[in-house]
């Protein structure tokens, strides 16, 4: 019994954080998923190649088209810049690019999403952890608060991918001490051990609030 | 966490977005420029020609339907077979099963345990909580081997190191309730809910 116990403490840590299986499940958390835009691509076609199918099977038995023969609409493309007007034509062809760019830097760009891994783990074995970068946000925005001494709304907190903007403003007459609220929120960064890193600012503005 | 196809998505997405482009471009270029006008009259009507001829070439003896529109016809719809199994790939990998193995005890047989139970399991543990104002817990298939995903939707203020790190102490004694190790992924997320709540103020 003590033996199994044993063994599960020895690999607890390479099978929950560092295995294959955990990286590619934090990387489908940390990145947006193309679901959406791919069920609408895939529709797009779908309608498409459907009116196509139809179109091609009513001519092959030799009925009368539904909207338009195959053959004509593919003269009409060939002798294309006569027969409609270059408004229309040019309008349709902007569509169809911005279409076509929307599709291609969904499937390029890296698509991350504003969140961050934690990796602090008090102890060992701490499962995977993804934050949303508006709960780190407010955390740290409570801690700053608490620091600066003044209320929630004269605090703001900007939580990027890089770093991480803490915006305070003073109530009239009551200075704020910036390296404090600094200390506090590298102090809260530190705990957290988020990855990537972000480095914190600190933003005292020079205008206070009156009556707060 | 679920398997949608990833790779698969960015590439066929990728490659439609290259073929819109190119045809819109095409479009806005037919419409602008005038020499591309006649480069692409004599391209386009080369072309025409050639698959004129292959499709007269193909005729149905004694009709003047070519039998290509039926293999084009059959194309398509293959190609929209795809699609709909491409679209049918989306979203997969929740599944119902957080452990099944051979039990070596007396009494043989398998020993399965549904995902209910880490569900219901990890919900009511967490549902008193002050700190937050809603949680779900999912079973998931990973690549064959069962994983739980925990979301929780902390009130404002939350430390999420602290609620991540109570959590997982959750999972682990869950883990030993069910007697094996399951991959875990706690997701600190903010929602309508938490963004409308009241501030947590004590702790």
């Amino acid at each position: 019994m003590s033996s199994s116990v044993e063994s599960r403490r020895a690999n607890k840590g390479s099978r929950r954080s560092d295995g294959p299986d955990m990286r590619r499940v934090v990387y489908r958390e940390t990145h947006s998923s193309r679901a959406v835009v791919s069920v609408a691509a895939a529709a797009l076609v779908l309608v498409l190649a459907g009116y196509g199918v139809l179109e091609s099977g009513v001519h092959a038995v030799g009925q009368p088209a539904w909207l338009i023969e195959p053959q004509v609409a593919a003269q009409r493309m060939v002798d294309l810049p006569a027969g409609i007007s270059p408004l229309l034509l040019g309008a349709v062809g902007a569509v169809l690019a911005m279409l076509g760019l929307i599709f291609l830097l969904n499937g390029i760009l890296p698509g991350k999403r504003a969140r961050h891994l934690l990796a602090g783990a008090p102890g060992e074995g701490l499962p995977a952890v993804v934050v949303d970068d508006e709960v780190i946000a407010s955390s740290l925005a409570r801690r700053a608060r608490l620091a600066a001494n003044v209320t929630p709304e004269q605090v703001m907190v900007v939580v990027s991918q890089q770093q991480v903007l803490v915006n305070v403003r003073p109530t009239s007459g009551i200075p704020v001490d910036q390296g404090r609220v600094l200390d506090a929120v590298r102090d809260e960064l530190d705990h957290m051990l988020l990855e990537p890193a972000p480095v914190p600012r600190v933003n005292v503005t020079p205008s206070g609030v009156i009556g707060a | 966490m679920n398997s949608t196809p990833a790779l698969l998505n960015r590439i066929l997405l990728a490659v439609l977005g290259l073929i819109l482009l190119g045809v819109g471009l095409l479009l806005v270029l037919l419409a602008t420029v005038p020499p591309v006008g006649s480069w692409w009259h004599s391209w386009s009507s080369g072309a025409w020609g050639g698959i004129n001829q292959v499709f007269d070439s193909t005729r149905f003896p004694g009709r003047p339907e070519s039998w290509l529109w039926i293999v084009v016809a059959l194309t398509l719809l293959a190609l929209m077979g795809l699609m709909v199994a491409w679209i049918a790939q989306q979203g997969k990998g929740r599944s119902n099963l957080l452990a099944a193995e051979y039990d070596p005890g007396e009494i043989p047989g398998d020993v399965r345990i549904g995902g209910g139970v880490a569900e219901q399991a990890l919900r009511h543990a967490l549902e008193g909580r002050p700190d937050l104002a809603g949680a779900t817990v999912t079973t998931y298939d990973v690549k064959g081997s069962p994983a739980l995903k925990v979301r929780l939707l902390p009130r404002q203020g939350v430390a999420p190191h602290l609620l991540a790190a109570e959590v997982s102490g959750l999972v682990d004694a869950l883990e030993s309730v069910v007697g094996k190790e399951i991959p875990v992924l706690i997701h600190v997320g903010a929602g309508a809910r938490t963004r409308f709540s009241r501030a947590e103020r004590v702790r």
